[in-house]
């Protein structure tokens, strides 16, 4: 197997209509996208023109109702954020060189005194046990934890969970809150567990969802990939302690789920790697 | 919980999701539903600190289970669905408000 830096479009065409520099070095590694494939999220935090942010944030505090998916006519300045090169290389290496902006996007506002929102996965119970549906939450300003963080749980992403039995849950152990800095882009698997807390403070929390989808199953690794990375000597020892491709690919466990489940789970993400690399693992 | 004499004990629920169905498994959720009125449960930005580390901590400050984890499903090897295994305890307490 050879060793190589997957290639990424040239110039790819942007929303803006704009040429776009190569995406290479925004590619993600491959431990990143492993880390993706264990644990269904990547936090992006791209380094946008000064000003977006705060007037992507300032247009959603003027605005009197929401514009649902007309939201980039409404706010022009959030084209910007998704033609990031930051944004669209992640989006590339997690999604296909081809991945598709869905029409379909979000401004979701936690006004102050807001109730939390339970947990749930999006859509129905048809789940999907690849990796070709994806939600990006964009936040234009700072989230802090009394402003109603969205909250995921990693690696729920391949639970078929109906939401009403989730009503019994509170708290989950290993639950991430998204207390992030504004101009933060998160990626998650489209059937992540996901909620938020309750907004508490006097500040309004901004949030701008947009959905992606894969068009086309790779015929390789569209990310910084080096083919060799599953067949170097590892440490059997360490297991999900280690942070290479391999250990946790196999082993890392973030929910502390049962023998059963962790099995099952591996063999989900081996087969998922193999779908995204075309090649198979040993 | 405070005493109040002369009044009813009330149902205290505590459900727990442990990693398998032995009580002696980790604990990986844990909410307790008061019998009070008005009382809420909600999910929170902070880690959760749990009073229990196990099903069986909770026996052992006098919980009781009321209904196991089910197996009678049809169960599927390759699928996962519902974090966990989850049991549901009670105390019949006297309990104030």
């Amino acid at each position: 197997m050879s060793t190589a830096v997957s290639a990424a479009p040239a110039a790819a065409e942007t929303s803006t209509g704009q040429k776009q520099c190569t995406l290479a070095p925004y590619l993600l590694d491959d431990l990143e996208v492993v880390n993706f494939i264990v644990n269904g999220y990547h936090v992006v935090k791209p380094d946008l023109r000064p000003g977006v942010n705060e007037a992507v944030a300032a247009r959603l505090d003027a605005m009197e109702r929401n514009p649902g998916d007309a939201i980039c006519e409404e706010v022009p300045e959030l084209n910007e954020v998704l033609d990031h090169p930051a944004v669209r290389g992640a989006l590339v290496s997690l999604a296909g060189k081809n991945f598709e902006t869905m029409f379909h996007r979000h401004w979701h506002c936690k006004e102050p005194g807001t109730p939390y929102m339970h947990w749930h996965q999006d859509g129905k119970n048809r789940r999907d046990m690849g990796m070709d549906k994806f939600l990006g939450l964009y936040y234009p300003a700072d989230v802090t934890a009394d402003m109603g963080p969205t909250i995921i749980v990693p690696a729920t992403q391949y639970r078929n969970a109906p939401t009403d039995r989730m009503r019994t849950y509170g708290n989950i152990r290993g639950q991430v809150p998204l207390v992030v800095e504004a101009g933060t882009f998160a990626i998650t698997h489209y059937d992540l567990w996901h909620g938020t807390a309750a907004n508490k403070s006097a500040k309004r929390r901004h949030m701008v969802k947009f959905l992606f989808s894969r068009t086309a199953p790779n015929e390789s690794a569209t990310w910084k990939h080096d083919g060799e990375c599953m067949n170097r000597l590892r440490d059997w020892n360490l297991r999900e302690q280690a942070a290479d491709p391999f250990n946790q690919l196999t082993f890392a466990n973030p929910l502390n789920v049962s023998q059963s489940d962790s099995y099952k789970e591996r063999a989900i993400r081996r087969d998922i790697w193999e779908q995204l690399t075309g090649e198979p693992l040993r | 919980m405070g005493s109040d004499n002369g009044a009813q004990p009330r149902q205290r629920l505590l459900y727990i999701h442990a990693q398998t169905p032995n009580p002696l498994s980790a604990v990986l959720e844990m909410t307790i539903y008061e019998p009070v009125a008005g009382y809420k449960v909600e999910l929170t930005a902070e880690e959760p600190e749990f009073r229990y580390a196990t099903v069986h901590e909770a026996l052992v400050d006098g919980w009781q289970i009321v209904q196991f984890p089910l197996h009678q499903a049809e169960y599927d090897d390759d699928q996962i669905d519902m974090v966990g295994y989850e049991f549901i305890l009670q105390k019949m307490e006297v309990v104030d408000g």
